[in-house]
């Protein structure tokens, strides 16, 4: 199936808001992440299977608030026996589809259904505290979170406090929406659409 | 903006939290003759107390999992917040 990005028409390259006689490195980057492979992974109350000896492309299903992740997969906690796992590997699902049988588990693919918006950049969590009332000062590198954008329900992903790099997955029929607060958000600082 | 502390996730604001009503209603038993009256109580009859109360609350745009609360009506003091599984004492 051909994906179509709900940014498609939305996300244009280039600099916006205030970014003049400022450098590069000053201004937050955003980005569109595309093309990856999500599933959910939820663990239905009957099963008796012991998650914490099951591992997913060699990892640990992660405690609350956590990602686990390596080179290509991130395991992000969603609630009580609720993960979601992205990656950019187009097979996962067969990767993990032996360990997590369906009789414990039920794997939906999701991978047409979210938006993920990138933030890069020192201000990256100025941003996101314009429209979320999360505490994130307390998330870091590898924790994760859900919450609300404006109203628009976000999970939010840690990816790196050094550069500080944020992604902001939405339901896609959001994305839209949720592009559009992001990038008012980001025009008092200056930003690259790239 | 009340701040309620989820269960699983920790202390969030009440924006990314529905309320779901009192939380001690019991429903009628299953597969015992209820009477209109029983099923209209159970439904549409609620107390309304000044002072603690037990509710449900819902983390719908967080772990999406309910929970009972007990909060002060008047004042909107949380005092405990306990999985579904627990009792709030």
């Amino acid at each position: 199936m051909t994906y179509t990005s709900s940014l498609n028409t939305v996300h244009k390259q280039g600099l916006f808001g205030d970014h003049e006689n400022k450098k590069e490195n000053e201004l937050i980057k955003l980005r569109e992440i595309k093309d990856l492979t999500i599933y959910q992974l939820v663990k239905y109350k009957k099963s008796t299977a012991d998650i914490s000896k099951m591992n997913l492309d060699g990892l640990r299903l992660p405690e609350p608030l956590n990602v686990k992740s390596n080179s290509s997969t991130r395991i992000l906690w969603m609630g009580p026996d609720n993960w979601l796992v992205i990656s950019d590997k187009k097979n996962i699902y067969d990767t993990f589809k032996n360990d997590f049988l369906d009789t414990d588990f039920a794997i939906t693919d999701l991978s047409h259904s979210r938006t993920i918006i990138e933030i890069e950049g020192e201000l990256a969590r100025e941003v996101i505290k314009k429209g979320c009332p999360l505490n994130i000062n307390d998330l870091k590198e590898g924790n994760c979170s859900n919450s609300i954008f404006h109203a628009i329900t976000i999970t939010l992903d840690f990816i790196s406090d050094n550069p500080q790099v944020i992604r902001i997955l939405a339901l896609r029929s959001f994305g839209d929406s949720l592009h559009h607060s992001i990038t008012d958000a980001c025009l008092e600082f200056g930003y690259k659409a790239v | 903006m009340l701040h309620i502390k989820c269960p699983y996730c920790g202390l969030r604001a009440q924006k990314e939290f529905a309320y779901g009503g009192d939380a001690t209603v019991k429903r009628p038993e299953l597969n015992k003759e209820v009477s209109s009256e029983e099923w209209n109580n159970f439904v549409y009859m609620r107390k309304s107390p000044r002072g603690k109360h037990i509710e449900l609350w819902h983390h719908i745009s967080g772990c999406r999992q309910w929970f009972k609360a007990q909060r002060d009506t008047a004042t909107h003091e949380i005092f405990q917040t306990a999985k579904m599984s627990e009792e709030i004492k």
